[in-house]
């Protein structure tokens, strides 16, 4: 007889309350691991000091899971409490808002790592890690970086796996939470794609301190840039309707500038008062075109040249550039159609003033050049090609790295150091046509673009970034001219952005064929990593009110009702197909004699005699003789193969076969 | 199964302490697994409230699909869950009998039919058990609960529950069945000398036996009469051997009810409960009597038993 | 070869009539080389069946009629002085037999119990550290008397599946009761009846019961049974493992009189009461009911 006393039963309870087990010990490796991991890339987006107190933490509750004693008691984690918060309190004063929150809830994680004392203390944990993952969004939406945030969050969740499961190896439980995180993402998009986007209110928007963004400027002043440390930072993507236009004609028109100062270029200051000019006359082919403008702190909308149509809130000002009237920090979809050729007709008195306008007279030795090239003596044209050709003919470089020039840049440029990029040679030639008495202007904007073979898009980066000229012709209104094609025509005609690749000395040195190969491998991996980040931020990050309503009635959801009941109705399709695949308790599989004879019985069901689940076949064939003796014969020779097949030593495939054969053409 | 009527479906208790006890093996579907979030389920859910007023208020679609994907989570989690406990089948097995005070233990038999491994389930009668069960496996775990009288002990509820995979719902699938234990009574602290009985009580009635009626043969231990040596086989040379005569009585006891001390009648049941178990394991024969009962003296673990069961039931 | 075994049988029927069955089984464990009890009451014909099979097999056969005063050494013999040699001589028991008729063995001490079984196991003999071996086919059937008499020792539980099959005969049936009646005294039958099958083909044929092919699906049948024994609060106590196998062999057996080459699961319902009534220990006499729940709750594979 066993005997029990109470105490030695009662004395394992399974729970999880002492902090001390060696499950426990993964589980928090787990944990803090996937916390380090979480918080990693606010390196660049909190201050630095807030960033340290928090990993200085993370350290101390990693070392604490091997000692124990090591762990600071409660006085000194209110030391601790006091300090995050003073560190706080110095770098920003609020708790609301983007920058603030993201803090306080670092902070706040970190403070409490160092107090884990029961299972609920781990949850709350994991779940201020949530929110520190999703405040990542807020500085970054890249595709890597969701990724990033999706393996991190599957870490998570195999914590919580952990903290449920006795006995479970890390690597099952990762794969567990995988496979649930895997099952949810329809779902997830289903939600993502109906969930209604609704602008948040003004009072909730905090206003954030725009970080500069680096892009085109307002002015220009060529002879103080000795670098032009252009990024590829991408700027707006061109998908056409039709075709492309060639490179040559891809001008994307920003800010005019018309004003100098002999140094510096500025646009005119009352542009916003001026009236809106008449439309020019169109000719050619028109360009429909859909541009996505990345995040900017400027409203221009770099068209190409030159936008007829266009809907709001775009508008046109005096100059012909397109400026939305929203606020431009979010990426922006706008249809535009362009036409290639144009005519702008009459110059107003004013535009005229302002494309004459020169800094005090010109030297000598300017007046000399336009002199020798008959800038005062010949037709606009011909002083024009004249110059061109000079540009052409005479010592001038293109380089992105052109000298400094502090005193008189132009003179200095043109006679003396002779290199220079685009706006150099804008610069040089605008105030030379200005000087043969030629209204001129300055234009600025991205020139080129590199296509995109996989998406078919063209993407403009900040590279991209070109300057030109307009000059105003009797009859022909404002016609573009290029100096810069005078010099490096492949920067304008090629497909190559040639800025972007001579810093890197890439076109200089690419001697053999397999370096090409490689390169040209490498720009199409590059072009594919484009679309999809072009997809990406076009379908996912910009999936805005006005993109969704668009999107959804595409598919014929037109109201919120209609919107409502798709989403009851998907996610009740994802339910059920999910309930069928976890929970379809798939059937051993039957062995095939046994499945043919449950069939032979299913027939003999049918006269009423049903063989029992404890019944043998040979017992039955027994029973059934004696209700059946004119089916006796078959009914023995199907027990007698089924036996042979079942529990027999030496079945053959033909015993099988004539088995089948006999079962299928049993009759009753 | 059998159906449950409309009135029984929506009975309260079925979630709690489980639908009628039955005999049967019990499989798990769903009209015995309950389901609910749990306080740290709860919790999550204000957590992903919060991600979405984030990603609200910063108009933030990344933000916003990560507050999806954590709420289809969440959802998901229901069917996993269920699926920790669904397709079980649970089966009692045998309890052992045991003395007043002491833990009986029910031994439960659960059967994984599926290839799904079952990590951490509780089982709980009245203490919580974990266990994990192996794909297509069977394991059997052994519940106790706490016996204060004796008679038949029966135990409540058991109930198998579990929060795998998150921790978020906890599913719960309570069970009754018909668990029945016997309780034996305390036997008595005291250690008392067996009860001393004239010869002529129990010659009384029912014991046909005289001095000439052989009953067998034991080893011969010095003492013993010389008349009772089986000499016949000491010829042989088979060694020393005492006969023994069924009114051999010195060696056989009887424990009577009314013999007992106490003063009640569970004092003299535990008495006698102490006698019992002391008498076999010293390997007296004992006749045990109560009233309405008497058996008559006898060695071994079904005498035992049927001395104990008859106090039990007293 | 199992033509010889229906012979057999045919003949044993003539002497004992009614119990078709019941000598069958007893057929089938000689062949799986177990030992067969007999529980019944007194004059129901247990000797005569023990007979009936000795004879009809050829066997020489021995009674021993244990009494409370029968000694280890009256069963398996003893060492004697010779007086002329000078030197002890061993001088067999009647366990020395090819078939042995333990009669009535609850009236034996536990010592003389234990000292049959034991030989029953070991199938050899250790006397005065001497090995003796004993005869092949070695068959014990013994009887034992259910009701409970003043100074019998039943066998104890533990000890009951030393013996592969305990079976009971009972009274038999009306027409077989009037045959018997009528007819000529089982002694002189028994006397007149031919061997049927020598020694030697009773050894070939237990060599051919341990080639009989058992398929999975009749060991998943086998495992089934044995734990639903173990799991079900029906039994006190569960199936050895012992008893698996012989519940096993005994199917074995009882599929190669059947003349087939391979078990089925009627083979093992068919031998099921007789070895695990008595394994199952549940106090209850009547094995066909103890196994019942078995019969009617464990699917057949």
């Amino acid at each position: 007889m066993v005997r029990h006393t109470p105490e030695s039963v009662w004395k394992h309870s399974p729970c999880f309350k002492s902090m001390n087990s060696v499950q426990n010990k993964s589980i928090l490796i787990f944990l803090l691991a996937s916390i380090g991991l979480i918080a990693f890339p606010h390196i660049n987006h909190i201050p630095k000091a807030v960033f340290a107190f928090f990993y200085l933490l993370l350290s101390w509750r990693f070392i604490g899971i091997w000692k124990q004693n090591w762990l600071p008691n409660k006085p000194v984690i209110f030391l601790l409490t006091v300090c995050g918060l003073a560190l706080l309190y110095s770098q920003y004063h609020g708790v609301f808002g983007r920058d603030a929150g993201t803090r306080l809830f670092v902070t706040a994680l970190a403070l409490k790592l160092l107090e884990i004392k029961s299972e609920r203390d781990l949850y709350l944990i994991t779940y201020l890690a949530f929110i520190v993952a999703a405040s990542q969004f807020l500085y970054e939406q890249s595709l890597l970086m969701a990724a990033y945030i999706l393996f991190v969050c599957s870490i998570l969740l195999a914590t919580l796996v952990c903290l449920n499961s006795t006995k479970l190896q890390p690597f099952t439980a990762l794969k567990t939470a995988g496979i649930i995180l895997v099952q949810a993402i329809p779902m997830a998009v289903i939600l993502f794609i109906l969930f209604p986007r609704v602008e948040a209110p003004k009072w909730m928007l905090f206003n954030e301190k725009h970080q500069a963004k680096a892009g085109l400027s307002d002015s220009m002043e060529p002879g103080s840039i000795s670098d032009l440390g252009m990024s590829d930072e991408l700027v707006f993507r061109v998908k056409f309707t039709g075709a492309l236009p060639p490179p040559p004609q891809r001008y994307w028109r920003g800010p005019v500038l018309s004003y100098t100062d002999g140094k510096k270029w500025t646009q005119v200051k009352d542009l916003r008062f001026r009236p809106i000019l008449d439309k020019p006359v169109f000719t050619g082919l028109p360009y429909q075109y859909t541009l996505l403008m990345e995040p900017q702190d400027k409203n221009w909308v770099f068209a190409l040249e030159m936008p007829a149509d266009y809907a709001l809130p775009l508008s046109q000002n005096a100059n012909y550039q397109l400026v939305t009237l929203e606020n431009p920090d979010k990426r922006t979809e706008y249809k535009i159609t362009s036409y290639p050729g144009y005519n702008t007709g009459a110059i107003t008195r004013i535009e005229y003033k302002d494309a004459m306008q020169l800094p005090g007279d010109p030297s000598d030795k300017i007046k000399q050049l336009v002199k020798q090239l008959h800038g005062f003596d010949s037709t606009s044209d011909y002083f024009i090609n004249e110059l061109l050709n000079h540009f052409r003919k005479e010592d001038f470089h293109y380089t992105l790295t052109p000298p400094l020039m502090e005193e008189n840049p132009l003179e200095t440029f043109l006679f003396e150091t002779r290199y220079g990029f685009c706006s150099h040679y804008a610069a040089a030639f605008v105030y030379l046509l200005r000087v043969a008495n030629i209204p001129a202007r300055v234009v600025t904007g991205y020139q080129g673009g590199e296509l995109n073979k996989v998406g078919n898009f063209l993407e403009i980066r900040q590279a991209d970034a070109h300057a030109w000229a307009e000059v105003w012709l009797e009859n022909k209104g404002w016609v573009r001219f290029d100096p810069t094609a005078a010099i490096a025509p492949e920067r304008i005609e090629r497909n190559i952005n040639i800025d972007q690749l001579m810093p890197g000395g890439i076109i200089n040195y690419m001697p053999a064929d397999a370096a090409q190969a490689a390169f040209n491998w490498l720009k199409q991996s590059r072009q594919l990593w484009s679309n999809i980040d072009y997809h990406w931020q076009r379908w996912v990050i910009n999936y805005d009110n006005k993109n969704q309503s668009g999107f959804l009635s595409s598919l014929g959801i037109t109201d919120i009702k209609a919107m409502l009941y798709w989403m009851v109705g998907s996610i009740g399709l994802i339910t059920a197909l999910l309930s069928w695949l976890l929970l379809y308790q798939k059937q051993q599989a039957i062995d095939p004699v046994v499945r043919l004879y449950n069939r032979f019985c299913q027939k003999i069901a049918k006269r009423g005699l049903l063989r029992g689940p404890c019944e043998g076949a040979k017992d039955f064939a027994g029973r059934v003789k004696i209700k059946l003796p004119e089916k006796a014969t078959s009914i023995d020779q199907i027990t007698d193969l089924f036996i042979k097949l079942h529990y027999g030593k030496n079945s053959t495939p033909d015993d099988f076969k004539l088995f089948k054969k006999r079962v299928k053409s049993f009759k009753i | 199964m059998n159906r449950l009527s409309l009135k029984e479906r929506f009975q309260l208790s079925r979630f709690f302490s489980g639908e009628k006890a039955v005999d049967e093996p019990v499989k798990l579907t769903h009209r015995r697994i309950f389901i609910l979030p749990t306080y740290r389920g709860l919790n999550f859910a204000i957590l992903t409230a919060f991600l979405l007023l984030m990603a609200f208020v910063y108009n933030n679609n990344l933000v916003y699909l990560l507050t999806f994907l954590l709420a289809s989570i969440f959802f998901i989690t229901i069917l996993h869950s269920y699926k920790a406990l669904a397709g079980l089948v649970l089966q009692k097995g045998q309890s052992k009998p045991v003395f007043a005070g002491e833990a009986a233990g029910f031994t439960i038999y659960i059967n994984n039919p599926v290839d799904v491994e079952r990590f951490n389930l509780q089982i709980k009668l009245e203490q919580p058990e974990s266990l994990t069960i192996k794909p297509q496996s069977k394991t059997c775990v052994t519940l106790y609960s706490l016996t204060q009288k004796r008679g038949w002990h029966t135990a409540g509820t058991v109930t198998l529950s579990s929060t795998y995979p998150f921790g978020l719902f906890r599913v719960w699938s309570p069970i009754r069945f018909n668990l029945k234990a016997l309780v034996y009574p305390k036997p008595s602290l005291q250690e008392r000398p067996f009860p001393e009985m004239p010869s002529t009580n129990i010659q009384k009635g029912f014991s046909q036996k005289g001095t000439d009626d052989f009953y067998g043969l034991k080893g011969y231990q010095p003492g013993d009469s010389i008349k009772h040596i089986h000499w016949k086989a000491f010829a042989k040379g088979q060694g020393l051997f005492s006969k023994q005569y069924s009114s051999d009585s010195s060696e056989e006891i009887w424990l009577n009810y009314d013999n007992a001390p106490g003063h009640n009648t569970e004092e003299r049941l535990s008495q006698l409960c102490r006698w019992v178990i002391d008498a076999e394991r010293i390997g007296i024969p004992y006749g045990f009597s109560l009233p309405g009962l008497k058996l008559s003296p006898d060695n071994g673990t079904t005498h035992t038993r049927k001395c104990l069961e008859a106090l039990a039931l007293f | 070869m199992q033509n010889d075994t229906h012979h057999l049988l045919d003949a044993a029927n003539q002497v004992i009539l009614g119990k078709a069955h019941k000598i069958r089984l007893a057929l089938c464990c000689l062949i799986a080389r177990g030992h067969l009890l007999i529980e019944d009451i007194p004059g129901v014909g247990k000797t005569t069946l023990a007979n009936t099979l000795a004879k009809l097999l050829g066997l020489n056969c021995q009674r021993i009629q244990f009494t409370s005063d029968i000694l280890p050494a009256d069963i398996i013999g003893a060492s004697v002085f010779d007086a002329k040699n000078l030197t002890f001589k061993f001088h067999p028991g009647p366990l020395f037999n090819q078939m042995v008729l333990a009669d009535e063995i609850n009236r034996a001490t536990p010592k003389a119990q234990s000292a049959l079984l034991e030989a029953m196991e070991e199938q050899n003999i250790t006397v005065d550290g001497k090995t003796y071996p004993l005869p092949s086919p070695f068959f014990v059937i013994a009887t034992q008397n259910p009701s409970y008499q003043i100074g019998t020792f039943p066998l104890p539980e533990s000890q009951l599946d030393r013996f592969l099959m305990r079976i009971e005969l009972g009274y038999p049936d009306h027409d077989a009761e009037r045959l018997l009646l009528k007819g000529q005294s089982r002694h002189s039958l028994i006397e007149s009846l031919p061997v049927m099958l020598t020694p030697e083909r009773l050894i070939n044929m237990q060599d051919a019961v341990t080639d009989i092919y058992v398929s999975n699906a009749v060991l998943d049948y086998c495992q089934a049974i044995i734990s639903f024994t173990r799991e079900s609060s029906e039994y006190h106590c569960g199936l050895s493992p012992r008893a698996g196998l012989a519940l096993l062999n005994a199917a074995k057996a009882w599929a190669f009189m059947e003349q087939r080459d391979a078990v089925i699961p009627e083979d093992i319902q068919a031998v099921l009461a007789a070895v695990a009534g008595h394994r199952l220990r549940s106090g209850n006499n009547d094995s066909a009911a103890i196994v019942a729940p078995i019969l009617a709750k464990v699917a057949v594979h």
